[in-house]
């Protein structure tokens, strides 16, 4: 199933683009692990077009720390592009262990964490046991949504 | 003063100490909490990737629960304000997805109407009243170089996060906590690459070494401008920074390891809470020294 990432983000915004790659320059991902960096994804959407971007697993490569868009000159909502870039990324099975192990626990439990020991070190702290979450109501939620389309639960 | 805490995953489950001092905190200092069933809200940084339309429902669910109390949301991470903030406002704004959002939640009687705001802790202490009453209540200073790290979900993108107070270039450069911190005797320090995002997303999505050859960056940074200690408004950033420093540790030791902590466990102690109290005896760069070197135990 394609997702209609236009929906999601303005296609003309990414015209604005003038290629200048300060948003590429301030991104610390790419400084550190091979990312296809903010300049490209904007480039290849362009001339390969947005489904061959979102088949590509460098895709993940990102702090999302929004910087590239803090600092874009032409106040393109980079951030948003990549966030709709990487929703059809996973629709299309493009996603991480990690992440969707991550989402996967969420859907299970609620939450994003994994606990272990925790009555005992909350009561190190003088807290009382957390109560869980509501789980049947979560997941409901997250079914009617469609997230099962994406990643299992 | 009351707000609707919303304590996230990782506060309750990996840092109840934060919870702690936070509850601790805001008892002095007159701010009452009510803790209601939220879930996780979900991360910008894992389920808004993933799956949008369930990001904006579970967040939207969290909201609903705030907004039949009658109360605000009260953050104590960057992850979890940046979500609810974005998804209050994109409600607020798009009849179309709160159409179908409440479609979603209307099988558990929840309606979205956006009549509850979202804020973080930093900015609750920050308000004047609250300045007022810390300064009154202060029982000793906190004579430390101070690096502040702001997490970069707490401010970014601006036009969602601090809409009303951008500069004519659209730009938002936080100051809070470096302020909040002056006020209890610290002495907040400059440092480059200030607002370098700390890896965690990075790290937890896809490459830890990666996100960890960022946190080394910063940290490199931090130790040149002779920083004793760092605070964070967030769990995730915490944890890049306590756990990281342990394991960079483990390739190299030409950096000192300076111990990090949540706001409220240094406002905590500057109203003469222990160190135990705000739970600092179980991060894993040890601060008992330091601490004593002020006077803390």
């Amino acid at each position: 199933m394609t997702l209609k990432i236009w929906k999601y983000f303005n296609r003309e915004d990414l015209y604005e683009c003038y290629q200048c790659a300060r948003c590429t320059g301030s991104c610390p991902a790419l400084q550190v692990a091979p990312a296809i960096g903010p300049r490209e994804t904007i480039l290849k959407c362009l001339n390969l077009g947005h489904e061959e971007v979102a088949k590509d697993p460098r895709l993940w490569l990102c702090c999302t720390c929004n910087v590239c868009e803090d600092r874009c000159p032409q106040m393109i909502p980079i951030s948003e592009l990549l966030v709709a870039l990487r929703n059809s990324a996973a629709r299309h099975g493009n996603i991480p262990s990690r992440l969707s192990m991550a989402i996967e626990l969420l859907a299970k439990t609620g939450r994003s964490m994994i606990a272990h020991q925790l009555d005992e070190m909350r009561a190190h702290h003088g807290l009382q046991p957390l109560p869980s979450a509501a789980v049947d109501e979560v997941q409901a939620i997250l079914r009617k949504a469609g997230l099962d389309d994406v990643v299992e639960f | 003063m009351k707000y609707a805490l919303f304590l996230g995953c990782a506060i309750p489950i990996k840092y109840p100490g934060f919870e702690a001092a936070t509850r601790l905190v805001c008892q002095k200092l007159g701010i009452e909490l009510v803790d209601l069933p939220f879930s996780c809200c979900p991360p910008p940084t894992t389920m808004k990737l993933v799956h949008y339309d369930s990001w904006l429902a579970l967040a939207a669910r969290n909201l609903c629960l705030a907004e039949e109390a009658g109360l605000d949301v009260l953050t104590l991470c960057s992850g979890c304000v940046n979500s609810l903030k974005e998804v209050n406002d994109i409600l607020k704004r798009s009849d179309s997805k709160r159409r179908k959002v409440n479609k979603i939640l209307e099988d558990h009687n929840h309606h979205f109407n956006g009549t509850a705001e979202v804020t973080h802790i930093l900015d609750v202490l920050y308000q004047d009243s609250v300045v007022e009453r810390i300064s009154k209540q202060k029982v000793r200073d906190l004579p430390l170089r101070i690096g502040c790290h702001y997490g970069c979900h707490y401010f970014r993108p601006p036009r969602v996060m601090y809409p009303d107070q951008l500069s004519d270039a659209g730009s938002y450069v936080p100051v809070q906590m470096d302020h909040l911190l002056s006020i209890l005797g610290m002495e907040p320090t400059e440092y480059s690459r200030k607002f370098l995002c700390c890896g965690s997303p990075l790290g937890a999505n896809t490459d830890a070494d990666a996100g960890y050859a960022i946190t080394r960056e910063k940290l490199e940074h931090i130790h040149d401008r002779g920083i004793q200690a760092i605070s964070v408004i967030c769990p995730s950033c915490f944890r890049q920074f306590d756990m990281g420093q342990v394991l960079l540790s483990r390739k190299s030791k030409e950096i000192p390891k300076i111990p990090t902590f949540f706001l409220t466990q240094l406002v905590g102690l500057a109203l003469g809470l222990s160190a135990k109290d705000v739970g600092v005896d179980v991060h894993r760069v040890k601060s008992k020294k330091l601490l004593e070197s002020i006077d803390v135990n």
